[in-house]
């Protein structure tokens, strides 16, 4: 199966294969990642979407080693960016993996700046770092992509400190110091879930505009789903540690064909007037990853679970080239498919 | 930042005088007279004091006079030796005291940052549980047994080496300075070290640090310009408490190594009821306290930009 598909995706700018995460906590060994695989291209952006604790942000920041090890552990997989092994290395080709060939941005960009340092000194950080820039000339270039981030006053606001900025600002500057080295991905880890949504909207529309200046690919962790149809090619659906959906954004949003994502639909409000519909919560939480189940890590909460959901873990059912899902309605066997039902009248049946 | 530093001093002067009315108060409370004191000096003394001081007049009116005489910078005679100005008291000793202080706050700080850094960056690993042992031994033992097993090891050291590497007591060269200094500053620098130590494990966990990280900043670069600076924040706040602890609980370790410092003369004062002597030296304690802790917030302002910029 692994085989084929890596045949279907041929040759991508980063690949990830079967990574595995686990921490050692004093309650025991929680397993936060069981096997991810995805890939993206140059110029493309792939959502991972889910809910808390699901192991998104921890599959990105194994990525980047940044999780502390110990209590965290890469137990297996591999990533390779243009074919090349980053798990457990920091540097390939002669270049440093994070900052210049990966940036990242965070959550919450009030804590994730330091609070004694300028932030025009700040952005120059990697440019000094990883480019062999003067101080001088990165500080200049910082100038110039707080400029391209439309911060205006740039060479003003340089000077000052993140308590000077606003929210919105900060991220921004956070945006301008990720990709300050050009790298080849940008990795945003819910770069929007503390501001507010006029400034979400700026902000992700700023992503978009750097993203086609620069060519490069965007990894964006979240759980808005507004967020992802404004934003992605490609969706990568995570429950319990495990990509359970994956496709288009046009494949996962219209032919859903996991039980999840469709539960992840119903909850999600519209604004079409022709369209009013109740809310449906997901009753019930995600599965205690201290001892993962040996099924489908979502048939506690899934309206179909059969009796096989709980003995094993699903294959990739491949609906598309692109699209798959890891769910038994998918088997030969099972008498119903999940792309012909109307996830509410079952839920309310 | 000159508004700021002006109105720290405003406080301050304010805060001598309410040092110097309390302890003007305090004294005039004790029970005892030191002109009636057997160990008090001759009549002559004793008719130059009340006439220079009005014992006989009432409390408001001494309490002015001090006043005055206060903001001359005149803290009086002695009353137990003869012609002693308390200026000259201070003058002739403070400057031991002080060249030892500042010597003990160097010795406590730099450990304490140091050390606590070490422990923060070696959490639970062997450095950490060496040096927090000790850290709880620094913090524990009182100074006067360090004082005393210190000098008995200088013996030991000097007996060894077959002549006097470092003086075992006394004061003149920096060698008579080493050893009493850092035994002041043992304890300070012990709790510098669990402060920084707890402040700095703080920081490494913190979202900007991992954003540091995610830059590709190497790690001696991260705790040079990211950590350091941030977690030195807490340490330089109790500085100025610390240094106040230091000069003022220098007199055990002055008494021990035989150093002519102000210590000395300050509980030799209360043991002899000197009321000029303790009035002087308590209030120029108070305002050389003072006068670091607004230093000392002067220079938070230059670490943390966020404290400068406050109107």
């Amino acid at each position: 199966m692994r085989g084929q598909k890596k045949s279907r995706i041929g040759s991508k700018l980063l690949e990830v294969r079967n990574l595995e995460v686990e921490f050692d906590t004093y309650g025991g060994i929680v397993k936060a990642v069981r096997g991810v695989d995805f890939s993206v291209d140059s110029g493309k952006t792939l959502a991972i979407v889910g809910e808390s604790g699901c192991g998104k942000s921890v599959t990105v920041q194994s990525m980047m080693g940044l999780i502390p090890m110990p209590p965290g552990r890469i137990t297996s997989g591999s990533a390779l960016l243009r074919g090349q092994e980053v798990l457990g290395d920091t540097i390939i080709e002669g270049k440093e993996i994070r900052g210049a060939e990966i940036g990242m941005i965070f959550q919450d960009p009030m804590t994730s700046l330091n609070p004694t340092m300028t932030i025009g000194n700040q952005i120059a950080e990697p440019l000094q770092i990883h480019r062999g820039y003067s101080y001088r000339q990165a500080f200049n270039e910082a100038i110039n992509l707080l400029d391209m981030s439309k911060i205006p006053e740039a060479a003003k606001r340089a000077k000052q400190y993140p308590f000077e900025f606003s929210g919105g600002m900060l991220q921004r500057a956070m945006i301008a110091m990720a990709i300050s080295c050009k790298p080849s991905i940008l990795v945003a880890d819910e770069p929007t879930t503390a501001l507010d949504v006029t400034i979400q909207a700026q902000i992700l529309d700023l992503m978009r505009d750097l993203q086609s200046q620069t060519g490069m690919a965007i990894i964006l962790i979240t759980h808005d789903l507004g967020v992802v149809a404004r934003m992605a090619d490609e969706v990568a659906v995570m429950y319990a540690g495990k990509i359970i959906e994956h496709g288009t954004v046009e494949d996962v949003f219209y032919r859903s064909a996991h039980p999840y994502t469709l539960g992840l639909r119903a909850a999600m409000p519209t604004n079409d007037p022709a369209n009013q519909h109740q809310l449906n919560p997901i009753e019930g939480s995600p599965p205690d990853l201290f001892s993962p189940p040996p099924g489908c890590g979502y048939c506690a909460r899934c309206p179909w679970a059969m009796s096989i959901c709980h003995k094993s873990h699903p294959e990739d059912y491949y609906l598309n080239s692109g699209h798959y899902s890891r769910c038994w309605l998918h088997h030969n066997d099972s008498k119903i498919k999940p792309n012909q039902l109307s996830f509410s009248e079952e839920v309310r049946g | 930042m000159f508004l700021f530093g002006f109105k720290r001093l405003l406080q301050g002067v304010v805060t001598v005088w309410f040092i110097a009315t309390a302890t003007f108060f305090a004294m005039h409370n004790v029970p005892g007279d030191p002109l009636l004191n057997e160990r008090a000096g001759s009549e002559a003394i004793k008719a130059n004091l009340e006439s220079k001081y009005g014992l006989d007049q009432p409390l408001s009116t001494q309490y002015f006079i001090y006043l005055r005489n206060l903001s001359r910078g005149d803290f009086g005679i002695s009353f137990t030796q003869e012609n002693r100005e308390v200026n000259d008291i201070i003058r002739e000793h403070f400057p031991v005291s002080a060249i030892l202080g500042i010597l003990a706050i160097v010795f406590a700080a730099t450990g304490g940052v140091l050390f606590g850094a070490l422990t923060a960056l070696y959490r639970n690993r062997l450095p950490d549980y060496i040096i927090m042992i000790l850290v709880i031994l620094g913090i524990s033992v009182p100074s006067f047994v360090i004082a005393a097993m210190s000098q008995l090891m200088l013996v030991g050291i000097n007996n060894m080496a077959g002549s006097t590497i470092l003086p075992v007591a006394g004061w003149g060269t920096i060698l008579h300075m080493l050893v009493p200094a850092l035994v002041l500053g043992l304890g300070t620098m012990a709790y510098l070290t669990r402060l920084m130590r707890s402040s700095m494990l703080e920081i490494i966990g913190s979202d900007y640090i991992r954003t540091a990280k995610s830059k590709g900043v190497p790690p001696p670069r991260i705790f040079a310009k990211h950590q350091l600076r941030n977690a030195i924040l807490p340490v330089v706040t109790v500085l100025g408490p610390s240094i106040a602890a230091i000069t003022t609980g220098g007199f055990v370790v002055e008494l021990v190594f035989a150093i002519p410092g102000l210590g000395r003369y300050f509980v030799q004062a209360v043991q002899q009821l000197d009321y000029t002597v303790i009035m002087g030296t308590t209030v120029f304690y108070g305002a050389f306290l003072v006068f670091m802790v607004i230093l000392v917030d002067i220079l938070y302002g230059f670490i943390d930009p966020r404290v400068r910029l406050e109107k």
